[in-house]
């Protein structure tokens, strides 16, 4: 069983088509501006480790960090982690570019002993967590499917639009689904989570994933 | 061949015996009840069992054997298979348990089991089953009291003693079955062959399942969405919490549960929670056409009645549409000028077998319906009989489904078997009647998607 870290399991979905949050890994504070410069200014920043599976719970991760203090942050960063999980193996920080405001969804994939791949759909937060607002499809999948299960979810009106809010892209949203269909088929995976996949009212981009590979 | 399980020219129970509160016992008197061919007894210690010549084994039987049923202890099995095999028995029923449902030594024993079976190419139903019935066959060579009536529904159920209660409840109730199989532990055959058997079998109109778990997922789901006829289930462990298991790191979940129910609807199976839907569900695919949409019309002698219908109809998405004028001038010319002519259709108390007939024809000759629900709720005051008369001979004539609900206690009676042995599925609530037409209208959404599919297939030339 292989864990992925967020940078390796974006650098799988990117290969299958999926849009990521671009960024890379900075091992010291000078990388990480350089980085930075590369993809523009404000940027997320969040801690890389194969023992840190939920970054935002340990201070792992920072948002719309600036140009002026992107060194003196990277060093903040891996202090607190140094603090709160000493344990933890530091490959160094993701510096990733700010993803688009939209309306956040989760896409999960989990190996199934008798069926293989089962696909789950969702919107994220509190719909997924407390209201179980989930569909769920047995891969593959083809586009209607993918369609059918992104309606099928009791939120799905938060997705078209309500109260005057223009609709997500849901066409972004089923090419996803079908891209991880597509991966399910080729890559070892056991689980894989894109949580959240931020959707815009022009397309849909992965700002944070893990997978687990067999 | 499965044929050879459940249409034998000839049978040997291996473990019969006179004593009818033994399995062995049991299963050889209910085949001799009906079965037509040749039956044997086999028995090392009795000359004759329930009045026929028993042999010691089954190699000595003189002629040949097509079918056995074993009920014998699990030590004995594996010797009494093997003689099988070199006697040309072409199919088993192994009802002895002490299998793999013991543990790791009868999972052992299991395997050896089905090696042998392989090895003389036999076919196996269990171990650990409570046996088949085939109705057209006259076949009953299970611990069920006593041969179902006719009828196209076929019930594989898992679990043998509640399965098997089941169907002596629906034989008690008088829903017809064509096939019950116990399936045991499944070791060599499993719902996959089941399910491809059954789409074959001419019997077989509607597949209703009882399951726990099933051994192979994705052939299940191959099998079952290429099954022609329609398919019910219920799979017991909803709220199992146990069998849960979650996304890591979202902490959102994915239950064993609703990967079957994604995996059964895919497959185009319909998903009940009690026994109660599965037949009901089953007893309206076995006797009428699915419905081109979900545009249904209502008619009714109480008005409460048709709103509880109207109700549930709502719940499960079916329509209740506005009839077509032609179809108003109809109805109002045979109910009383106080009744409704709009849909739901509110005779006003009145009944007649014209009433009934006149309306519930002009119902289905109406473009925009597709269903017609038919209820008759029971007073002092009219007589259950002319409604049903009137139903059932509209029915024959009918491309559109019919469903009824008779309600009320004594005095409905008559009029129900009227329409039982009309081949009406009549049920004793609206809730009830409406469910069961929902499951008819997913059917046939069902099958339009996977006609859709194909097309789609099609067009990009991709259905090579």
């Amino acid at each position: 069983m292989t864990v992925l870290t967020e940078n390796e399991t974006k650098k799988l979905l990117a290969g299958y088509g999926i849009p990521v949050t671009r960024g890379n890994i900075a091992t010291n504070a000078d990388e990480a501006l350089d980085i930075a410069l590369s993809i523009g200014f404000p940027v997320a920043m969040k801690i890389s480790s194969p023992d840190i599976t939920h970054k935002t719970d340990v201070g792992g991760v920072l948002l719309d960090v600036g140009q002026d203090d992107i060194r003196t942050k990277y060093d903040e960063l891996v202090s607190n982690i140094r603090a709160s999980v000493p344990e933890a193996r530091i490959e160094g920080v993701l510096v990733q570019q700010m993803a688009q405001q939209g309306r956040e969804v989760i896409i999960g994939l989990k190996k199934d002993a008798q069926f293989g791949h089962a696909l789950m759909f969702g919107l994220g937060g509190i719909f997924v967590e407390v209201y179980r607002d989930v569909s769920f499809r047995i891969v593959p999948i083809d586009r209607n499917d993918g369609l059918r299960m992104i309606s099928e979810i009791k939120g799905y009106p938060i997705l078209k639009g309500i109260r005057g809010r223009k609709p997500a892209d849901i066409n972004a949203i089923a090419d996803v689904l079908v891209s991880v269909s597509e991966m399910a088929g080729k890559e070892k995976i056991t689980e894989l989570d894109i949580n959240p996949l931020i959707v815009g009212e022009r397309g849909a981009i992965a700002v944070d994933a893990r997978a687990i590979l067999e | 061949m499965l044929s050879s399980i459940f249409e034998p020219h000839s049978i040997a129970v291996v473990g019969a015996s006179n004593n009818e509160t033994k399995w062995g016992g049991r299963i050889f008197k209910n085949i001799l009840n009906d079965f037509k061919g040749d039956v044997y007894p086999v028995n090392a210690r009795e000359k004759i069992v329930q009045g026929r010549t028993a042999y010691p084994s089954i190699s000595e039987i003189p002629d040949n054997v097509e079918m056995a049923v074993i009920a014998v202890p699990s030590s004995f099995v594996l010797h009494v298979v093997e003689e099988c095999g070199k006697k040309g028995v072409k199919g088993l029923v192994v009802v002895s348990a002490g299998f793999r449902e013991t543990g790791k030594d009868g999972a052992e024993l299991e395997d050896k089991l089905v090696s042998i079976v392989r090895k003389y190419g036999m076919r196996m139903i269990g171990p650990n089953t409570l046996g088949i019935v085939n109705e057209p066959a006259g076949l009953n060579a299970s611990v069920i009291g006593k041969l179902p009536g006719q009828g196209s529904i076929s019930f594989i159920t898992q679990s043998g003693t509640l399965g098997l209660a089941i169907a002596e409840w629906t034989i008690d109730i008088g829903i017809g079955l064509s096939k019950v199989i116990s399936t045991g532990n499944k070791a060599e055959t499993d719902d996959v062959d089941l399910i491809e058997y059954l789409d074959n079998d001419p019997s077989t109109g509607v597949i209703a399942m009882y399951i726990e778990g099933i051994k192979r997922g994705r052939k299940f789901i191959d099998a079952a969405r290429s099954c022609k006829k329609p398919m019910i289930a219920i799979k017991t462990g909803r709220s199992e919490r146990g069998s849960r298991a979650v996304f890591s790191h979202t902490g959102s979940i994915a239950g064993s549960d609703e990967i079957f129910t994604a995996a059964f609807r895919q497959a185009g199976i319909i998903r009940v929670d009690t026994i109660d839907e599965l037949f009901d569900a089953a007893l309206s695919f076995s006797c009428q056409p699915l419905p081109e949409g979900n545009n249904v019309a209502i008619i009714s002698n109480g008005g409460g009645a048709s709103i509880l219908a109207t109700d549930a109809c709502e719940k499960h998405g079916i329509n209740i549409v506005n009839l077509e004028e032609t179809t108003r001038e109809r109805i109002k010319n045979v109910l009383p000028d106080f009744a409704s002519g709009s849909n739901p259709v509110d005779t006003a108390g009145t009944v007649s077998y014209e009433i009934y007939s006149e309306v519930v024809q002009a119902l289905l000759n109406d473009t925009g319906i597709d269903a017609v629900i038919v209820i008759y709720v029971h007073a002092a005051i009219v007589d259950s009989i002319p409604p049903a008369r009137a139903v059932v001979d509209i029915k024959e004539k009918s491309t559109k489904p019919v469903i009824t609900c008779w309600m009320g206690g004594a005095g409905t009676e008559n009029g129900v078997d009227i329409l039982k042995k009309g081949c009406m599925p009549n049920y004793s609530i609206p809730e009830r009647a409406v469910k069961a037409l929902a499951a008819l209208i997913k059917h046939r959404e069902f099958l339009d998607t996977v006609k859709i599919k194909n097309t789609e297939s099609a067009g990009m030339g991709a259905s090579k």
